[in-house]
């Protein structure tokens, strides 16, 4: 069944869209990631122009994040506090990111930029993950406990000013170093769009060491703030969001994501983070190596609307 | 100001040309052609996959002689940026876009036979009749210069490459299907009566379009009919297009709301179930 997209002005299959969603919804919930860094490529590969599948697919973060942070609040394991001040960041983050996406695009660098973003971030991420992931899993094969993370607080994080205390997260810090995470995510998360998990949750873990409970439904309500925003931004600042598209993937997402938080419970969580690092790190290498291929064909017809 | 963007081979088919406004010229009449399209609006609704509209007309030829007729299709102009990209080291980077300006968003020339054929090269290039004779311009790369002595000449920026430019607009919209030279689209049915289709592709612009014939006898253009042919969209598309534009801020928190609630929906139902 095809149906003609109002914003995209194209026609696209239905069950393949909402199969996408469903995939990636899947994943989502498996791994509690948003997902956008794997919809993006594909929406983009299956002929949407990528300034409306990156403004689209954040109904599809939004929703499945929604969801997600629904499922966390009941067991109260959500930062609200820290979000919110992650947010603040998030949301200044992520109007710069729209605005620069838009220069980027003007001036036909905004593919490039992407590829060279995903290729950087997501290899690092993926790369580290599953260096340290595969450490885990050969040590508990071995008959070892868990490797102690080093747990060093930065000092000088903690020697800032405008302290505040976050009980959930057992954390009495400044907030510069959380709205500062916010900015660069939310702006990160504009300029490839995505939802940014895959940066908050080390960051949260490894620079702020929050109580790990709390990271994820945390990670998910800072994500389900920026998401809102830059989805709004992009709707009134580059007419960009396709409300048709987004139903269909959030509508697959949503299902997906919830098979997958079931599905989760299944398997050993350094398994999941194995996978999910391969994942990540294909999904890096993929949009990387576009940059090292000859083209097919030499000239490439950019967006003109913005 | 000389325009001096001719290149010297001025018989080469691809020259490109400033595109000149179609107006029957003198000696062409109107009586001799009749046409009309099965449809003059095209009504973009939820379900549209493209669409098929028939060209169909008449010669009145008062005595026997063979003619020849031209369909030319043109959809809303928009302007295009492309892009090249170019190899620094082992990384393939973008060029800085090049704005094309004037050239139809849909283009379809459909003839009874090879446009070479019916007519010579400076009809159909003042005519706009064929891909390489499409109109399209760069003017923010046009730089005024003293060449060869002579002050204010235009010339453009990317000159010696405006050919490689001009051909990947036209091989890039081919390939969408949204720019068509169909040398024997045009089908005579009878001795007088023919038809030609016109294929819209689900991506064709929205706007207007303009449906020229031109009948052609021994080279020269002796007959010429236009129609309008109107690609909007209706119902739900129109809705959410006019929303999304004229109410950015409603739209956006609309979007926001969708898809937070059905996530809130979500998790809800699943976990009664």
């Amino acid at each position: 069944m095809e149906i003609y997209l109002p914003i995209a002005e194209m026609s696209v299959n239905v069950w393949l869209m909402a199969g996408l969603g469903v995939v990636v919804g899947f994943l989502s919930g498996l791994f509690g990631v948003g997902g956008g860094f794997l919809m993006a490529p594909v929406l983009v590969a299956l002929g949407i122009p990528p300034s409306i599948a990156v403004a689209s697919q954040a109904g599809h973060v939004l929703a499945t994040s929604t969801s997600s942070v629904v499922s966390y609040g009941r067991e109260a394991s959500v930062d609200y506090r820290m979000g919110g001040v992650m947010a603040v960041g998030g949301i200044a983050g992520a109007v710069a990111g729209v605005e620069v996406f838009r220069l980027l695009r003007l001036l036909g660098q905004a593919d490039l930029m992407v590829a060279i973003l995903y290729l950087l971030l997501l290899g690092t991420i993926g790369g580290m993950m599953l260096n340290e992931s595969l450490r885990a899993l050969l040590r508990a094969r071995d008959g070892l406990p868990a490797e102690r993370p080093k747990v060093k607080r930065p000092g000088w994080l903690y020697a800032l000013p405008y302290k505040m205390r976050f009980p959930v997260s057992g954390l009495y810090i400044s907030v510069i170093p959380p709205i500062a995470i916010g900015f660069v995510v939310g702006l990160l998360a504009a300029l490839m769009g995505v939802g940014g998990g895959f940066l908050i949750v080390p960051a949260m873990i490894y620079l702020l060491r929050m109580k790990a409970s709390a990271v994820v439904g945390t990670s998910l309500f800072q994500i389900v703030i920026t998401t809102l925003v830059t989805m709004i931004l992009q709707a009134v600042r580059n007419h960009t969001v396709d409300a048709v598209l987004a139903f269909i993937l959030l509508i697959g997402g949503v299902i997906g994501g919830q098979l997958g938080i079931r599905a989760a419970t299944r398997f050993r969580a350094e398994q999941m983070r194995v996978v999910l690092a391969i994942i990540i790190l294909m999904a890096g290498l993929q949009m990387g190596f576009t940059l090292f291929v000859p083209p097919e064909d030499p000239f490439i017809l950019a967006p003109t609307n913005g | 100001m000389v325009a001096a963007s001719l290149p010297p081979e001025v018989t080469a088919p691809a020259t490109p040309v400033p595109y000149i406004e179609t107006q029957p010229a003198a000696g062409v009449s109107a009586d001799l052609l009749s046409t009309d399209l099965t449809q003059n609006r095209i009504e973009v609704s939820s379900s549209f996959q493209g669409a098929k509209v028939i060209l169909y007309g008449a010669v009145f030829q008062p005595e026997d002689q063979p003619s020849d007729v031209v369909v030319i299709i043109r959809g809303p102009q928009a302007s295009m940026r492309l892009i090249r990209k170019v190899k620094a080291g082992a990384v393939w980077l973008n060029s800085r876009p090049v704005v094309f300006e004037g050239a139809p968003g849909y283009y379809m020339a459909a003839s009874s036979q090879p446009l070479d054929r019916i007519t010579d090269f400076s009809h159909r290039r003042l005519l706009g009749l064929g891909l390489d004779y499409i109109a399209m311009d760069t003017s923010r790369e046009n730089k005024v210069v003293t060449r060869y002595g002579v002050k204010d000449v235009v010339v453009n920026g990317i000159e010696d490459d405006y050919l490689d430019w001009r051909r990947a607009v036209i091989r890039l919209k081919s390939k969408a299907g949204l720019y068509n030279d169909n040398p024997l689209g045009v089908r005579f049915v009878d001795k007088n009566l023919f038809r030609a289709e016109v294929t819209l592709p689900s991506e064709a612009p929205i706007g207007d379009y303009t449906a020229e014939v031109w009948l052609f006898r021994d080279g020269q253009p002796v007959g010429y009919s236009e129609k309008k042919l109107t690609v909007e969209k209706v119902g739900f598309e129109r809705f959410v297009y006019t929303v999304a534009h004229r109410h950015a801020w409603l739209y956006g928190l609309a979007c926001v709301f969708m898809s937070m609630g059905m996530g809130a929906l979500a998790s809800r139902l699943f976990r009664r179930g």
